[in-house]
């Protein structure tokens, strides 16, 4: 530091002269670091409060405090940290920036308190106490790092280790176990064991979980998630001491669409992936952050990949949608993707048989058969697990040829895109905890999203929001009132016959969703209308609280309404004469007449490719750089984890390839040039990571005179496990299917 | 020498000429008048013990005695123009090289029946069919197919 800025610096601090225009420019040539320019934090430089190093909190966690008044301090080793009132122990030496060793602690579960490796010394306690179960006082010296809690440590880990097996070479959780590392980090350098180790019986948890229960270290935390996150009673705990174990009680099988988590979150290698055992090895994997497309609510993932093929599917954190849990269906469905692939451009002969074809051969026949039909009888169906750029390319390139008949399937006949709120979940999926009330209509969460279903699980479990549920009799895992079956019961509750009507009336924060299956009910409108109603009646949506949504299914969904995928009529089907189907398997195509062109583009040989005429081989979602919106209205993309198979590209690469040979050339080819053709479409698919919330309400819609019809709701998702193409391949899934699904 | 063309006439007159002659070729002495190695062999084994016969036909003498130490046990390949010393399995191995005074028809025995793989020659430079190919190598008959998915077969269509 120069003499120079030194006597500046003095002068400032004492308020001799006003910095002015000449000086601030100096002062700016002179130092980069301009947050020190101002005098405060001059002076704190200065005079350090203490002479320790700065720690910062485990994981750059931040804390909130709900009542500042209630904030009361401790010290972690020497540090002073303010915490919020109710906080323990543990949470305090984390935000101190001390990580302390747990096995049973885990910050979404209850506190069990059993594993003891989180001891830590505290000043005026004549033992070591357990940091996870301790609340932490004001003015209380934690330590954490002297003799005794590294000799409690020592001992704790030494008696995990009495009767934990020593397969380490051969556990699938070797490289990330928390036992290994944590016995490396804490544990002792030797045994004193010289006696028979405890074995246990594996237990059968079914198709998806893999049991080694001699590993078990009986921290509780797979008991605790079934019973508290999960909803399900199968997981206990039985026997006492060194007879306890893990398990189903009776023979039976782990029934939760969440039950993949308990791998994730048991310490060791007793639960651990069954489609995973002993297929790779955690270093020897790539890790690829992108999304899930099977469902609507596109939980964030990661892919872990070795060389061109998809080893697992694990969860990464996102708060605002799937917290760090996924459903089984995103976790296992992967082995789909090695399955029934299409991986050559392939044309019908007259003889009815496929044959391999050049991608030059195949986009010629293609682009000479949509000019000899007539504009509006070609159609154009994106599946339900589009992207938003090949939706976008789907749309230029029929619209250039004349047709403005493109929709999404899962999107109904007559879909309303015009009113953003009408059509996504306003609450946003974090937003539900906030509801204290909840009027499901015509859709069943568990099935159809059941990271959302967690949700209203928790915000159930939290502060025993009522569910009222108007749909076929169901098992939510929740405590839920069945109100009804049909439409007739949201009449009656608009009309404030029904007794659930005051209970939405007195509440909060009610919260209303609507299942997208209603989409497909010739009644919509008027479903949508009384709903509407009924938000008028018990104030949904208020400028501080929007609680009328809509949950969608399929991950295509929310982003072709955006983009204004809609039909001109919902019977373009019949009377179509060349239909491209971009990876729609679910559409009727019963009803496709028999002279009709079919053009199947997609990754998977499923229902759609019997019917085509035309095969074009597309990337599947792992494959490729792809925008999805999910249920709320969240921009995410995914992200190539392993390359395309075979002949197959991008969906909306091969769009653009046709376009040009059709003589309709699309004016975008790169990535970045279809998304700013987006942007002038739909600007909020611009936003990655980004919730954009409907600007508009319901209100300004116009009314509907349509009158509900009598049919009650029905199932929408009958197979969990088995929802779009990749799912439907795996093997896996349709083990679940059948082991699972009748019990 | 003397004795030897006359047990050579004794043979002759005893089995023929054409089946002594095809003895001779057989027995490499043909071939041995152009090949030192295998005529120093042949005049080795004058007077030396037969100690075994290998499975493959290969003969092992030892001779002690006037030999110097060190060159007191040796082999007659069996093949007697393509001869190399990965053709002696290795049972016969120890004995040959003073590792162990075993011969190999006592250490066949130990042999373990179920796991133990057959001898076989070292075919380097034998030509291409013969080299080791790795599991991804496009000349190992057995290539390991490094495709991971499985393509939809439009036969079922």
């Amino acid at each position: 530091m120069g003499l120079g800025l030194l006597a500046s610096r003095t002068l400032l601090r004492s308020g001799k002269i006003q910095p002015g225009n000449f000086t601030s420019l100096l002062r700016r040539c002179i130092v980069s670091t301009t947050e020190l320019q101002n005098a405060e934090a001059a002076q704190a430089q200065a005079q350090p409060d203490t002479d320790l190093p700065k720690r910062s909190p485990v994981g750059g966690a931040r804390v909130h405090f709900p009542n500042p008044e209630d904030a009361i301090e401790v010290f972690v080793d020497g540090y002073p940290v303010k915490i919020p009132k109710g906080m323990t122990v543990l949470q305090a030496c984390e935000i101190a920036g001390v990580d302390i060793p747990r096995f049973c602690y885990h910050s979404r579960l209850s506190i069990a308190g059993n594993c003891r490796m989180c001891l830590v010394e505290v000043e005026k306690s004549p033992k070591p106490v357990a940091s996870c179960a301790m609340p932490a006082l004001p003015g209380m010296k934690i330590k954490t790092d002297t003799p005794i809690a590294k000799k409690a440590r020592e001992g704790v880990m030494e008696f995990l280790l009495m009767n934990h097996p020593l397969d380490c070479p051969i556990c699938d959780q070797g490289g990330e176990c928390d036992l290994q590392d944590q016995s490396m980090a804490f544990g002792s350098d030797r045994g004193r064991f010289t006696e028979t180790k405890r074995s246990v019986v594996d237990k059968n948890l079914g198709p998806l979980v893999k049991t080694v229960m001699t590993r078990c270290i009986q921290c509780t935390r797979c008991v605790r998630f079934a019973t508290e996150i999960a909803g399900v009673q199968d997981l206990g705990m039985l026997g006492r001491g060194s007879g306890e174990e893990i398990g189903t009680y009776v023979e039976r099988l782990m029934t939760s669409e969440l039950s993949g988590n308990v791998i994730d979150i048991c310490p060791v290698g007793a639960l651990t992936s069954k489609p995973f055992a002993f297929k790779a090895r955690n270093w020897e994997l790539k890790g690829t952050e992108t999304i899930d497309v099977t469902d609507a609510v596109g939980s964030n993932i990661r892919i872990d990949s070795r060389g061109p093929e998809v080893m697992r599917i694990v969860p990464r954190l996102n708060e605002d949608i799937n917290e760090e849990w996924i459903s089984d269906k995103t976790r296992f469905f992967y082995d789909g993707l090695k399955r029934q692939r299409l991986n050559d451009p392939m044309i019908r002969g007259p003889d009815g048989r496929f044959k391999a074809v050049s991608w030059r051969d195949a986009l010629a026949v293609v682009a000479e058969v949509i000019h000899q039909v007539k504009p509006d009888e070609i159609v154009g169906v994106a599946g339900k697990l589009s992207d938003a750029e090949s939706m976008m390319a789907l749309k230029d390139f029929l619209n250039k040829m004349g047709s403005n008949n493109v929709w999404c399937e899962g999107n109904g006949p007559n879909p309303n895109a015009d009113i953003r709120s009408g059509y996504i979940m306003n609450t946003s999926i974090s937003g539900l905890e906030k509801a204290d009330v909840f009027l499901l209509v015509g859709t069943q969460p568990r099935v159809e999203a059941a990271m959302v279903n967690a949700r209203i699980r928790k915000t159930v479990r939290a502060t025993q929001a009522k569910v009222g549920y108007v749909g076929p009799a169901t098992d939510l895992n929740y405590d839920h009132e069945h109100l009804g079956t049909g439409p007739q019961i949201l009449k009656e509750i608009a009309e404030g016959r029904h007794p659930f009507s005051s209970t939405l009336t007195n509440a909060k924060n009610p919260c209303i969703i609507v299942g997208a299956g209603v989409f497909e009910r010739n009644d919509k409108d008027a479903i949508f209308s009384v709903v509407e109603t009924i938000a008028g009646r018990a104030k949904v949506v208020r400028p501080d609280w929007n609680g009328l949504n809509v949950l969608l299914l399929n991950a295509a969904q929310a982003a072709a309404l955006d983009l204004g995928l809609i039909p001109d009529s919902g019977k373009k089907i019949e009377s179509s004469k060349f239909i491209y189907l971009m990876g729609a398997d679910d559409v009727n195509l019963e009803k496709v007449p028999e002279d009709a062109f079919v053009v199947y583009q997609g990754h998977h040989g499923d229902r759609g490719v019997y019917r085509a005429n035309v095969i074009f081989p597309a990337s599947a979602f792992s494959e490729k750089e792809g925008t999805y919106v999910n249920t709320e209205g969240c921009v995410q993309t995914t992200v190539p984890a392993v390359p395309t198979v075979g002949d197959a590209r991008d969906d909306w690469k091969i769009i653009r390839a046709l376009s040009e040979v059709a003589g309709a050339c699309l004016p975008y080819d790169s990535l970045s040039a279809i998304r700013s053709r987006m942007r002038t479409v739909a600007p909020n698919l611009l936003n990655i990571d980004e919730r954009q919330p409907a600007t508009f309400s319901y209100s300004l819609k116009p009314e509907s005179h349509q009158e509900t019809g009598t049919v009650p709701f029905g199932t929408v998702v009958e197979n969990f496990y088995m929802t779009d193409s990749i799912t439907r391949a795996s093997k896996v899934m349709a083990q679940c299917r059948t082991l699972l699904l009748k019990i | 020498m003397g004795s030897v063309v006359r047990s050579a006439l004794k043979a002759i007159k005893e089995k023929g000429l054409t089946s002594f002659v095809r003895e001779l070729r057989e027995e490499g002495y043909l071939s041995a008048l152009l090949d030192g190695n295998l005529m120093q062999t042949k005049i080795h084994n004058i007077g030396a013990t037969l100690v075994g016969v290998d499975k493959f036909g290969n003969k092992y003498y030892e001779k002690l005695g006037d030999t110097q130490y060190g060159r007191h046990r040796w082999v007659e390949y069996a093949s007697k123009n393509r001869y190399n010393a990965s053709q002696v399995p290795p049972e016969w191995h120890g004995w040959l090289h003073f590792v162990t005074d075993h011969t190999g028809d006592e250490l066949l025995l130990l042999k373990p029946k179920r796991y133990g793989l057959e001898h076989k020659e070292n075919l380097s430079g034998e030509g291409d069919q013969y080299i080791y190919h790795s599991k991804g190598h496009s000349l190992n008959p057995g290539q390991r197919d490094w495709t991971r998915y499985q393509p939809w077969q439009p036969t079922k269509a």
